[in-house]
């Protein structure tokens, strides 16, 4: 048994917001080993992308205890957080959310840009991480120029550049046709196996749930005990 | 530098919006390089080497009354004066005065003192020596010599009013002047001789010329105490001072300028202003998704700014580039002729143009991208585009 990579303990998180309280994460306690598939629950508005949020230190906790790859993310500042997602966290999101104005090769490329790289090894970077999702030959596309699955393999060539540990996604197949979907899922799952990345994906889709190795499921923002 | 091309590239992307954003900083910028070019070529440039050297000598009242001619054997008294020599504004109509062009600056002089007086200006030895002795010859300038495709020999007539009359003249010479030239001078004696007798022997100012320009101060001080209790007492500056003083009668022009600057710099900081925080608002979700990758509110906030001060550095450019085209312009008119050495292309007016149409840039976006900076993550991707 691995050590887990992320640990949670009474993990909380509410919305104050014009008279109106969310409680959005209720006393959440989980544990992910290292080199899992967890995909995550439950209807909407359970919780789910709060938690991915509050994973990947986008947002912080009201309260409770959450460490991830050994560090409390608590105890870090923005500045130190930012660096920390870069170098650790690949975030997949159900939109996309390319640059428009950017090409798919500098898209991937943004990343490494925060690195101490230089031109040629980020590009060479960018283009291998290009290649591993399947859109070698479209480097020099831009997002209005690819199908959605495109755009959205492109998004995770984007997330996996910095070679992060921990991949999370956000409904990456939400937005995609089945076959699209079914690449995607494809990929991940590769990437789970062939490159020991622990991943966690949010997902409506029961067929999606097919790749992972855990399920958790949420609901009205507590964790569900495990069934499996 | 590595995030210049996304800059660039995000300050391309609504073209149209971006170049309104050009056009606009770049006409209010050259309206600011025009100014600024002229204020300091009034208020702020050195005199030329020979202009230090001159005084100009007027009447304390009014450029418009005159000073006995029989000042000039005073003057020449005062320790260093090297040439006292009268210059009286003609006024007078060359064909249609309705036509701005016509409206050439003229003045009779003694046309021995000319070339000595204006050292710095050029003209061969025979076309000198044939104004000298020519009662009814007149020298022109190079530009004025462009502007009407005068040549020697051709015949310039005016209609007097100051001094009435018909007179034509003759062009025996044209100069080389390092400044604007649209300038005709003549024999003072061929007017005074179409006046009556108690029209003669009066001058609007003298020209001095000094022995050093450190002397200055004290020779105008000397001018102005010798004749402090006549009946004519008389104001004496620098020649640049002078053409300064000629051009304020049109109005407190030095205010007028700052004002209108300043003004300008305001309206344009209000839209581009106006036009940073639609470009930012549009893209508060790409803000999100960078501060996903890791990037910091510091990054993000130099790539708003950078992409702001980049629009507006071009703007800047250009504005100034058409602003020298302007400024050639108004040298070579005929008001060219009462301006102080104005230079066309001054690398300091540069500077400080594109200087402010960064700091416009800056200004304009500091708030919408201190905001954006600082947008939690969360919010910035919940927004909708
Ligand atoms: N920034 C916020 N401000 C206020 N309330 C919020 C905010 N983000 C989430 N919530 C609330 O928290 C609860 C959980 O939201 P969350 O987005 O995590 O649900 P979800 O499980 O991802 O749902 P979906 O499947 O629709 O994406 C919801 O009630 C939501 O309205
Ligand atoms: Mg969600």
């Amino acid at each position: 048994m691995s050590e887990p990579i992320i640990e949670t303990r009474n993990l909380t998180k509410e919305f104050l917001r014009d008279e109106f309280h969310v409680v959005a994460l209720k006393d959440v306690t989980l544990e992910i080993p290292q080199g899992e598939f967890v995909t995550l629950m439950g209807p909407s508005g359970s919780g789910k992308s709060t938690l991915l949020h509050l994973i990947a230190a986008m947002d912080r906790p009201t309260g409770g205890e959450i460490r991830v790859l050994g560090h409390n993310l608590r105890e870090l500042t923005d500045r130190e957080i930012a660096h920390w997602r870069n170098e650790n966290v690949g975030f997949i999101f159900q939109q996309f959310n390319l640059l428009p104005v950017l090409t798919a090769l500098e898209n991937v490329e943004l990343p490494l840009k925060l690195t101490h790289l230089n031109k040629a090894e980020r590009l060479e970077h960018a283009a291998t991480a290009l290649n591993l999702v399947g859109l070698g030959d479209r480097l020099g596309h831009f997002p209005r120029q690819l199908s959605g699955g495109q755009e959205q393999r492109v998004a995770i060539a984007r997330a996996i550049v910095t070679d992060p540990a921990l991949i999370l996604a956000d409904e990456p197949t939400g937005n995609l046709d089945a076959a699209s979907a079914q690449e995607v899922l494809t990929i991940l799952s590769k990437l789970n196996k062939d490159f020991g990345k622990t991943i966690v994906m949010v997902t409506h889709d029961p067929h999606a749930a097919h790749f992972a190795t855990r399920v958790h499921h949420l609901e009205k923002g507590e964790l569900m005990p495990d069934a499996a | 530098m590595r995030f210049l091309p996304l800059i660039l590239r995000n300050s391309w992307r609504n073209r149209r919006r971006t170049l309104l954003t050009i056009a606009s900083i770049g006409v209010s910028m050259c309206l600011l390089g025009v100014m600024i070019a002229l204020y300091s070529a009034f208020w702020l440039s050195k005199p030329q080497d020979n202009q230090a050297l001159r005084l100009v000598v007027r009447n304390r009242v009014s450029l418009a009354v005159f000073l006995p001619l029989a000042y000039r054997q005073q003057i020449e008294k005062i320790p260093g004066v090297r040439i006292a020599t009268p210059a009286t504004w003609f006024g007078g109509t060359y064909k249609d005065a309705r036509e701005a062009r016509n409206n050439f600056a003229r003045f009779s002089v003694e046309p021995e003192k000319l070339f000595p007086l204006f050292a710095e200006w050029s003209i061969p030895e025979d076309q000198k020596q044939a104004f000298i002795h020519e009662r009814t010859a007149c020298v022109i300038g190079r530009d004025l010599a462009n502007a009407f495709n005068f040549h020697l020999g051709d015949r310039i007539p005016l209609q007097g009013d100051i001094f009435p009359g018909n007179f034509e003249f003759t062009v025996r010479g044209i100069f080389d002047s390092p400044s604007n030239s649209n300038l005709m001078y003549f024999n003072k004696e061929y007017i005074d001789q179409a006046m009556p007798e108690r029209r003669r022997g009066f001058v609007d100012t003298f020209y001095i010329l000094i022995d050093a320009p450190e002397h200055s101060a004290r020779v105008a001080n000397a001018i102005d105490a010798q004749f402090r209790n006549s009946t004519g007492a008389t104001k004496t500056e620098s020649e640049q001072a002078f053409v300064v003083g000629f051009l304020s009668m049109l109005g407190d022009v030095r205010m007028f300028l700052v004002w209108i600057s300043a003004a300008v710099m305001f309206t344009i900081l209000l839209v581009s202003a106006n036009t940073m925080a639609m470009s930012v608002r549009e893209r508060v979700r790409e803000v999100g998704v960078l501060k996903t990758l890791g990037f910091t509110p510091g990054t993000i906030l130099f790539l708003i700014l950078g992409e702001a001060v980049a629009i507006s550095i071009a703007g800047g450019a250009i504005g100034y580039l058409i602003s020298t085209v302007l400024l050639k312009g108004v040298q070579r008119s005929p008001m060219g002729g009462f301006l102080p050495s104005l230079h066309v292309v001054d690398p300091v007016i540069a500077a400080v143009c594109l200087a402010l149409a960064a700091l416009i840039g800056l200004l304009s976006s500091l708030v919408p991208a201190l905001g954006a900076s600082r947008a939690p993550i969360v919010e910035a991707l919940r927004s909708t585009d």
